[in-house]
């Protein structure tokens, strides 16, 4: 049942956790038990907080879905976050423009976040394609390019208000994404968990999966094997960024009601931690996701409640990265 | 002196002080890529530099030991970075994007644990403005320096050697993982420098995101430049200028977004091919492992 | 010398010596084991038992040279070893001991040359200026003529005569009978790992030799009544380059229902051969495919789509998946034509068929036997009605009852109506299976036989460049 590899690999996941964490703690003078009881307190304790936990799980599954699709392709997709921002944008754009009629609404702006996730993966995908650009220098400019552009509209031509002319419009009800059980928790998460299962399906029962993932195991024996691989890093490249995108469409439609610049705390960054700890299979980045999801909420409890500073959290995560960035990557990466 | 003339003296000066620490982070850059290794991790040495820097000057009350102190900590990160990824053949991209977010998030930690306030840490003993002229005129020479070195020493010839065919370098008897570590170390020493000018020289204190990317215009810099020492301070000058210009184009009109982005689609063009034909050192990236 | 790498004896029991200033050749087909030997001999390879004893420093001209392509002649000749001045090397002491090098051995190089500039005869000219300069007194030449042409192979030989003048003991490992009989004082036949003889060039001739190498048997072929056929393929002033291998000026068909082999040694331009009727490289000349002409720019898809089918040299990485499943692999090159309902029917076709250990088709093809792995690509690849079949090497480094059952399989896709051009550096794979042969030497073909007229020794000679 235990996989070598990743049994392996969640046990460095949880020495880093508990193992920084606890130190980090005892530097901030907090004792470790305490620490992670406000933490687990700060993801569960209430309602509220199990909804906010769920809520940032879905803001992580999203572009962690599309880093996997693009890293099985043999792609590494660095730009999620800026594919998340475009695609809010575009939502909060859309939405606060136009009168959507009701039912229309929804799909509207999550088919909006998709294409303009979608077009931001698509750049360095031709990149590669055409001109054999490297998609990670490509991928990791453009986000910066998504945070400047977006600023840009959004605080001069196209301003619709906020506190300092940073941010659309607020949407209009029929555009904001219903809510579940009555918190904060809407169907944004539903929706990620749907598209999950669907993606996996596609990868591992389809055509287009069964091609994209040997581009991603064995570039040279899909290429004599008929398939095309500049098509297939094209098409992940922009599939990659359209759930990245749809993430962002929901963060406005969902929690903001609107898009502002500060729409992402790095979520689009997360999101390969995420999707490396997921093994980049999309039903097992549903569990990975709701564990970032429980140290993101958590961290704010375990500050508020046990005064341990939150930045414990991303410092962890960022190490997490670290150690999990060998395995499974090594043979896509030879390969390119 | 006119008035002309004084607002090209500012202009050019403020283009000095805007491209110093991409000058440190570039020259860092180039180092570590010319030797195999990517070093997307630039943002996360400079926040190690300048963080550390100004906390051993606070401590100790001398900003000179804050310098030094912060070099020691870009090799140090930078030691963990070229560790995993010349020892565990972990991959360099992701590893340097972890880097990047644990370095930014222990700088913060570090604030709240250290000064006992988030955002930014008291204002310390700083360099001055001797010291500020002798960091921009240091980034100058480094790049001279990293120059001769790649070009006429045998260690630069042995670090081009295995970043273009680490094998070939290994028959020769180059010990190609030692190398690369050295020189992503070394790399990192010298990237470290522009965060403890941007810590010590430029301001006095530390805050949070005060690197703002500039790790990654340094990576811009280096493609624009074409892995060279000095094309890459030419294209940090360059970037540095545009910045510079900044708030007189933003008075005619050009939206800021689009000077802050300039490096950025500089690089982008130059990847796409359309600068010329850039091409990385024919292993970089490529983890090397002993078959 | 014994040296053994996984299942195969490479170097099984070898005795060698070499006099100062002799040219002594080593000559054998692959897998005969002249690199590993001569591998050993350097010190990049240690033997399972045995001793190496030199008296000076031994150099060794890579098949494939150890060259760094965007650095100078210079720094590749003296890496590691440059004249310093201070702590900066001294670029004019450098520059000046590789002229001082060139001058004394003759071979002509500009120092400041970039080498990824260089034509191929310049850059060997570098690769053993960078040997040279270590003053060995061994030097051993890996296949030293195989990218040069006619002309340059004169002037290094040249080289090599003086250098022995000199005294330096010169080891060539090379196919070429012409260059031994011309060249060399002695000569050494290995076949499979052992040394078969030892004599002295001027007392034999490039025949003996050739028949050494080969073995003098040949096996009894199973007889087959000649029938009109039909052209499936026909091939004209077809040339193709896939990396270092080079085809020229190709001519030859193949007509469904026959079993064309393709002879030589390896290195001669099979891989540009194979690589091109896949469509991963492109070619100049004439394809014609069934009545229809193949062109360069077609993909590696529509070639499938034709009915030509290649099974690569290299299964771990050119054929297989390694970290998916017997089923999944079975597929490969045929999913978009197999329904996902048949994938487990396909490959327990497969598995039956080709008698696969284990019988499991979630068996992951990674943790198999390489005769096992070879069997799946195999196996797919002859699976429906190919109309050609390119075999490249198929019984590469695999058992013996596995490579028998590959050979069967193969002789059962003929008789069904399908083109097989098999290319084998095995000459006895060549001979159990073909019903006709043609010898590939020095990047063209240089003869055809049919199965009836077939003499082993004269393809021997042929294939090692003796006309």
């Amino acid at each position: 049942m235990f996989r070598t590899r990743a049994f392996r690999d969640i046990v460095v996941v949880l020495v880093l956790v508990f193992g920084v964490g606890s130190v980090a703690m005892l530097l901030a003078h907090v004792s470790p038990i305490d620490g992670f009881a406000a933490l687990f307190d700060g993801a569960f304790g209430t309602k509220g907080e199990v909804a906010q936990t769920l809520v940032e799980m879905t803001s992580l599954l999203f572009p962690a879905l599309g880093i996997a699709i693009a890293f099985r392709a043999g792609l590494f997709n660095i730009g999620a976050e800026g594919q998340l921002i475009m695609g809010g944008f575009a939502a909060g754009w859309l939405g606060a423009q136009f009168p959507l009629p009701g039912y229309f609404a929804i799909p509207m702006l999550l088919i909006a976040g998709a294409l303009a996730g979608g077009l931001w993966g698509a750049i360095p995908g031709i990149m590669r394609a055409r001109f054999g650009a490297n998609e990670v220098i490509a991928t990791l400019m453009l986000n910066v390019i998504a945070v400047l552009l977006t600023t840009y509209l959004v605080t001069g031509p196209l301003q619709q208000g906020g506190a300092n002319g940073s941010e659309t419009g607020p949407l209009a009800k029929a555009a904001q994404l219903p809510h579940l059980f009555g918190t904060q928790l809407t169907w944004a998460f539903v929706i990620a968990i749907v598209l999950a299962f669907v993606l996996r399906w596609v990868l591992m029962r389809t055509v287009f999966g069964y091609e994209l993932r040997a581009a991603g195991d064995a570039p040279e024996a899909a290429k004599r094997a008929g398939i095309d691989l500049s098509r297939v890093a094209l098409v992940a490249m922009t599939l990659s960024g359209a759930m990245a995108g749809i993430g962002g469409a929901t963060i406005v439609s969902g929690v903001l009601h609107r898009f502002n610049t500060g729409l992402s705390p790095g979520y689009g960054f997360i999101a390969i931690a995420v999707a490396i700890v997921g093994n980049l299979d999309p039903l097992w980045i549903i569990v990975a996701s709701l564990a970032f999801g429980v140290l993101q909420t958590g961290g704010i409890g375990m500050q508020t409640e046990a005064g341990v500073p939150r930045e414990v959290v991303s410092l962890i995560i960022g190490l997490v990265i670290i150690a999990l960035a060998g395995r499974r990557l090594i043979a896509s990466r030879r390969s390119t | 002196m006119n008035a002309t003339l004084a607002a090209v003296l500012a202009v050019l000066a403020l283009t000095l002080v805007k491209a110093t620490p991409l000058i440190y982070a570039a020259l860092g850059g180039v180092l570590s890529e010319r030797s195999g290794v990517v070093n997307i991790g630039l943002e996360g040495i400079l926040i190690a530099g300048a963080f550390t820097s100004v906390v051993v000057s606070g401590a100790t009350g001398n900003p000179v030991l804050g310098a030094l102190a912060g070099v020691l900590a870009g090799m140090l990160v930078a030691a963990i970075l070229a560790f995993v990824t010349t020892r565990l053949a972990v991959d360099q991209i992701v590893a340097g994007t972890g880097l990047n977010i644990a370095a930014l998030a222990g700088a913060a930690f570090g604030l709240v644990l250290i000064y006992h306030q988030p955002g930014a840490s008291h204002e310390v003993p700083a360099l001055g403005h001797t010291g500020e002229i002798v960091l921009i005129v240091l980034a100058f020479a480094a790049a001279l320096a990293l120059h001769v070195v790649l070009t006429r020493t045998p260690w630069g010839l042995r670090v081009r050697a295995c970043g273009e065919d680490p094998s070939a370098a290994e028959a020769a008897g180059i010990d190609a993982l030692k190398t690369r570590f050295w020189a992503v170390v070394a790399g990192g020493a010298i990237a470290s420098l522009g965060g403890v000018y941007l810590a010590l020289a430029e301001l006095d204190l530390y805050s949070d995101g005060m690197t703002a990317g500039r790790g990654f215009i340094a990576l811009a810099a280096v493609i624009f430049g074409r892995w060279t020492p000095l094309g890459a301070t030419g294209a940090a000058l360059f970037f540095g200028f545009f910045a510079a210009l900044q708030f007189s184009l933003q008075r005619a009109g050009v939206p800021s977004e689009l000077l802050q982005a300039l490096p950025y689609l500089a690089a982008l063009v130059a990847l796409a091919g359309f600068a010329g034909r850039v091409r990385a050192p024919a292993s970089d990236g490529i983890p090397y492992v002993r078959s | 010398m014994r040296k053994r790498f996984g299942a195969v004896q490479a170097v099984d029991g070898v005795d060698l010596e070499l006099q100062p200033g002799e040219i002594h050749a080593l000559v054998g087909e692959n897998g005969a084991g002249k690199s590993t030997l001569a591998a050993i001999a350097y010190g990049a390879v240690r033997p399972d038992e045995g001793s190496v004893d030199a008296l000076g420093v031994v150099g060794l001209v890579h098949q494939h040279f150890k060259l760094i392509e965007r650095l100078r002649v210079w720094e590749n000749v003296l890496l590691n070893r440059e004249p310093r001045r201070g702590w900066a090397i001294d670029v004019e002491a450098a520059r000046a001991r590789v002229r001082e090098l060139s001058s004394s051995y003759g071979l002509a190089v500009d120092p400041d040359a970039l080498v990824e500039t260089l034509p191929v005869g310049i850059k060997q000219r570098v690769e053993l200026l960078r040997e040279l300069d270590r003053a060995p007194s061994v030097l051993l030449l890996d296949e030293p003529t195989a990218s040069l042409a006619p002309s340059e192979i004169a002037s290094f030989f040249a080289t090599v005569v003086d250098l022995a003048k000199r005294g330096t003991a010169i080891l060539v490992v090379t196919h070429k009978l012409a260059e031994v009989i011309a060249y060399s004082q002695r000569v050494t036949v290995m076949r499979a790992g052992r040394v078969v003889a030892t004599h002295l060039t001027s007392e034999t001739n490039a025949e003996a030799i050739a028949r050494e190498m080969v073995g003098g048997e040949v096996p009894a072929l199973a007889a087959r009544a000649a029938t009109a056929l039909a052209p499936l393929l026909e091939v004209r002033g077809f040339s193709a380059r896939s990396g270092t291998s080079v085809l020229r000026d190709a001519s030859f068909e193949v007509r469904a229902g026959e079993i064309v082999g393709v002879a030589g040694i390896e290195g001669n331009g099979q891989t540009a051969l194979s690589d091109a009727l896949a469509a991963i490289v492109p070619f100049t000349g004439e394809l014609i495919f069934d009545g229809a002409p193949l062109r360069a720019s077609d993909t590696p898809a529509s070639r499938l789509a034709r009915g030509i089918r290649v099974i690569p040299q290299d299964r771990r990485h050119e054929a297989l998946v390694l970290d998916w499943n017997v089923r999944d692999n079975v597929v490969l090159g045929r999913q978009r034509v197999v329904p996902r309902s048949q994938y487990g029917e396909a490959a327990r076709e497969v598995i039956e068929r080709f008698d696969l250990r284990p019988p499991d088709p979630d068996a992951i093809v990674g943790a198999l036997s390489g005769g096992n792995q070879q069997k799946i690509v195999v196996g797919r690849t002859l699976a429906g009605t190919p109309r050609l079949v390119v075999a490249y090497q198929p019984t590469r480094g695999i058992d013996i009852g596995a490579a028998a059952l590959v050979q069967s399989r193969l002789i059962e896709a003929r008789n069904a109506g399908a083109g097989v051009l098999l290319i084998s550096f095995e000459l006895d794979e060549i001979f159990a299976t073909a019903d006709r042969i043609l010898v590939i030497a020095n990047g063209t073909f240089v003869g055809a036989f049919d199965r009836a007229g077939v003499d082993r020794g004269r393809i021997g000679a042929l294939m090692a460049g003796h006309a």
